[in-house]
C-alpha cells in the first residue's frame, strides 16, 4: 500500500543569528527581520523530513508532502525540503497568516492537510525555533482527531499501525498507534541529511503549489489569534564575563567546578 | 559568501541552493579536520564518497552519466565553497572532474564514457592527469612520453611529474605522443605492470593533497584505451581550460577564509587600548582583500555566464585565473600580516590557505604564462616561444 506522509515545515528566522542583529519593535510587537540574515527551515522541522524520508526507504512506496503555512516564504529556503528528497510542497500563502498564533497555525494546517486526502502519517518538528512553544503538533492531533506521538527517537511501521519510542528525561518509551497518527521529532530522531546536488537539480523541477486561506474555506475571522501578546522586549543583559585561569588546563578545569558550585550552578 | 555587491542576487534559486548545501556540509563535515590533515600531509580519501554523494564530482557534466548535470556557475561555486576549507580538496575535484572526467567525456568513446563517468561520479574510481613532465610544465608540447603501437596494444613509456592525486589513483589519463608525433590521451589502469606512482614527500603546500611522479615503463594498454577523439596538444589543453575555470572560482573561497579570519582577528585583538580593527594600516589591508574578492566575484560571475552560453574562451579563463589567484595570494600574505605571530600557526587558517596558494599560483599555468597568452591574444605577437 502506497503510504502518504504529511510533514509540516516551518520558516524561522536563522537561530545562529548574532545577538547583535537580532532587534524587535516593541511598539508594533514583533521581531525585526535581521538584515543579510535569510532565514532557515525550523531545525527540528528538518528532522521531520528525515524522519519521512527513513519512513519511505522503510516502506518502499510512500508520498511525502510538505505543508507550510506564513505570508513571507522565501523559495531558496523552502525547497531545502524538496532537496532532501520530499515529493511536493504545498505552500499555504496568505496575507492573514502574518501573524498566527498557535490555533490558527494548527486549524490552517489541519484544513489544509484534510485536503490532501488520506494522510497516513503527520510528521512535525517538535516546536519552532522562533516561538519554542510547542502547541501546534497537538493542536493538529486534536483537530484531526488522530492520535500524537511525540518526541519519537524511533519509529517502525508495521501493519496499519506505527511504534514510536518517546524520549523522556530517564529514558524513553515506547508506544503504538493506529494509522492515522502524529508524531512529532527532535534532533533525536537523527541529523538530517544534507540536500545533494542531484536532489536539488531534481527539485528545481518541481513547484510548489501554493493554496490560499480561501483555498482551505476559511476566513480571516477563523485564524484571528485568541491569544493576545501584551508585550515584547529583548530583556537586558546583565552577563559578564569572568576568565578562570589556573596552572594548567586541569587546573583550569578544577576551578571552574568550584566556581559553578560555588554559585549554585551545578 | 562574502557578497560585497551582491553578486548572489545575479545567481539562480539552485546555483544559492547548491552552494549552501555544498558549504553546509563542508562547514560540518571537513572544516574541523582540515588543520589535522594538512599538518600530518594527509589526503581525506574516505571523504570522497561522500563528495560523489553529494555530487562535487563532475558535477557540470550530464546526467545521462549519472553526473549532476548543474550549470557552470553552480560548477564555480562548489570549487570555491571547496577552496575555502583547503586548496587540496578543490585541486582532487578539480583533476577528477575537469582534468579526467571532462576528457572522458570530450573525447571519449561511448564505452569509456559509460565504464568511467558513473563510477568517478560517485567517488568509487579516482583518476589523475598526466601531462606535465620533468623538463618544464609550461611547455607541454615538448612531452618525451611516448606510445608504441605493439599489435592491438599500447606501450607507453616516460615519466610525468607534479601529478595531483598519483598516488590513489584507479585510473590515469596519461597524455604521450604516438608513432606519429600526435599527442594522443590514454586511460592507463593504475595496477598495470610498468607504471608506478612514486609520491613526492616534503611539500610545504598542498599537504592535504596527494602529489606524484609517474612511471611508465613498459606499460602496456589495449589500444581501446586510448581517447578515440584526442589528436593533438589542443584536447589537453582544452582540459586545463575547464580547470582553470574552477580555480578561477576556487582562489575566491581561499581569499574570503583569510578575510574572514583577518577581519575576526582584528576586531578582536587590542593594541594601545584599540582594536587593531581601527588602525588605518590594518584597514586598509582588510579593505583590499574585499575590492579584490569584489572584483574576483564579478570576474568569475561572467565567466560562467560566457561558459554556459558557449562564448568563453581560454583566454577569458587565462584573466580570470590569472587575477584571481594572486589576489588571493596577496591577501593571504597580507591577512598572515594581520595576525602578527598568530599568523604562523595552523591555529588560523591564513598560513596554509598562504602556502596552498604558492601552487595554486604556479600549476595550471603560472602567472607569467597567462600573461603572455592574453598578451598573444591581444597583440597578434606570441611572446610564449
Amino acid at each position: 500500500m502506497s503510504l502518504n506522509i504529511i510533514v509540516c515545515a516551518k520558516q524561522v528566522m536563522d537561530p545562529e543569528t548574532p545577538l547583535s542583529a537580532f532587534n524587535v519593535d516593541e511598539a508594533a510587537k514583533r521581531v525585526v527581520p535581521a538584515q543579510g540574515i535569510p532565514p532557515v527551515v525550523n531545525g527540528f522541522c528538518e528532522n521531520a523530513v528525515e524522519a519521512a524520508l527513513k519512513i519511505k526507504e522503510a516502506a518502499g512506496d510512500a508520498t511525502i508532502t510538505v505543508i507550510s503555512v506564513g505570508n513571507d516564504f522565501v523559495m531558496d529556503v523552502m525547497k531545502k525540503p524538496l532537496s532532501m528528497g520530499a515529493d511536493q510542497m504545498i505552500l499555504i500563502q496568505d496575507p492573514a497568516a502574518e501573524n498566527l498564533d498557535a490555533l490558527g497555525t494548527a486549524t490552517v494546517l489541519s484544513k489544509a492537510i484534510e485536503k490532501t486526502g488520506e494522510a497516513d502519517i503527520i510528521i512535525c518538528g517538535q516546536q519552532a525555533s522562533d516561538w519554542d512553544n510547542a502547541h501546534v503538533p497537538l493542536g493538529i492531533s486534536e483537530m484531526l482527531g488522530v492520535a500524537c506521538l511525540s518526541e519519537a527517537r524511533s519509529i517502525d511501521l508495521g501493519d496499519g499501525t506505527v511504534t514510536v519510542a518517546s524520549s523522556r528525561s530517564d529514558g524513553y518509551e515506547v508506544f503504538e498507534a493506529p494509522l492515522p497518527c502524529l508524531i512529532t521529532v527532535n534532533n533525536e530522531i537523527g541529523q538530517p541529511r544534507y540536500p545533494t546536488l542531484r536532489g536539488i537539480m531534481q527539485a528545481s523541477r518541481k513547484t510548489p503549489e501554493t493554496w490560499t486561506l480561501n483555498d482551505l474555506d476559511l476566513s480571516e475571522s477563523d485564524v484571528s489569534p485568541a491569544l493576545t501578546l501584551s508585550e515584547l522586549f529583548v530583556p537586558a543583559s546583565d552577563r559578564e564575563c569572568q576568565i578562570i585561569e589556573g596552572e594548567d588546563e586541569a587546573d583550569s578545569g578544577r576551578l571552574l567546578a568550584l566556581k559553578l558550585r560555588e554559585e549554585k550552578i551545578i | 559568501m562574502l557578497d560585497y555587491y551582491n553578486v548572489t542576487e545575479l545567481l539562480s534559486t539552485e546555483d544559492r541552493q547548491i552552494q549552501n548545501a555544498a558549504r553546509d556540509y563542508l562547514d560540518s563535515e571537513v572544516l574541523p579536520g582540515i588543520k589535522g590533515w594538512w599538518e600530518s600531509g594527509e589526503f581525506p580519501k574516505h571523504l570522497v564518497p561522500d563528495f560523489g554523494e553529494m555530487g562535487f564530482l563532475g558535477s557540470n557534466l550530464p546526467s545521462e552519466y549519472g553526473c549532476p548535470g548543474v550549470n557552470n556557475q553552480s560548477y564555480g561555486l562548489i570549487m570555491y565553497e571547496l577552496e575555502r576549507i583547503d586548496s587540496g580538496l578543490r585541486s582532487f575535484a578539480s583533476v577528477q572532474s575537469a582534468l579526467v572526467m571532462y576528457p572522458i567525456y570530450r573525447y571519449g568513446s561511448e564505452e569509456q564514457k559509460k565504464k568511467y563517468l558513473p563510477e568517478m561520479a560517485k567517488g568509487n574510481l579516482i583518476g589523475c592527469f598526466g601531462l606535465t613532465e620533468h623538463d618544464g610544465g609550461s611547455d607541454p608540447g615538448a612531452m618525451k612520453t611516448n606510445a608504441r603501437k605493439d599489435g592491438e596494444s599500447y606501450i607507453l613509456n616516460g615519466t610525468k611529474m607534479w601529478i595531483t592525486n598519483g598516488n590513489i589513483a584507479d585510473v590515469a589519463l596519461v597524455w604521450a605522443k604516438d608513432e606519429s608525433d600526435t599527442v594522443r590521451g590514454f586511460l592507463v589502469p593504475t595496477d598495470v605492470p610498468g607504471f608506478t606512482a612514486n609520491k613526492i614527500e616534503h611539500k610545504m603546500s598542498m599537504r592535504a593533497s596527494v602529489t606524484s611522479e609517474l612511471v611508465l615503463e613498459d606499460a602496456r594498454v589495449p589500444a581501446s584505451a586510448i581517447l578515440p577523439e584526442s589528436n593533438g596538444l589542443s584536447a589537453p589543453l582544452s582540459c586545463l581550460t575547464q580547470a582553470r575555470y574552477g580555480i578561477a572560482w576556487g582562489a575566491l573561497g581561499a581569499l574570503e577564509s583569510v578575510y574572514e579570519d583577518a577581519l575576526k582577528f582584528a576586531k578582536t585583538r587590542s593594541t594601545f587600548g584599540k582594536p587593531i580593527a581601527s588602525r588605518q594600516l590594518v584597514q586598509d589591508k582588510l579593505v583590499d582583500m574585499v575590492t579584490d574578492h569584489t572584483k574576483g566575484l564579478l570576474l568569475a560571475w561572467r565567466l560562467g555566464e560566457m561558459k554556459d552560453a558557449g562564448t568563453m574562451d581560454y583566454n577569458h579563463v587565462s584573466v580570470a585565473k590569472r587575477e584571481n589567484v594572486r589576489a588571493a595570494l596577496k591577501a593571504a600574505r597580507s591577512a598572515r600580516e594581520v595576525l602578527g605571530g598568530s599568523g604562523i600557526t595552523l591555529d588560523y587558517g591564513v598560513i596554509r590557505h598562504m602556502l596552498n596558494l604558492e601552487t595554486v599560483d604556479t600549476y595550471e599555468g603560472t602567472r607569467d604564462v597567462h600573461t603572455l597568452i592574453i598578451g598573444r591574444h591581444i597583440t597578434g605577437e606570441n611572446a610564449l616561444v
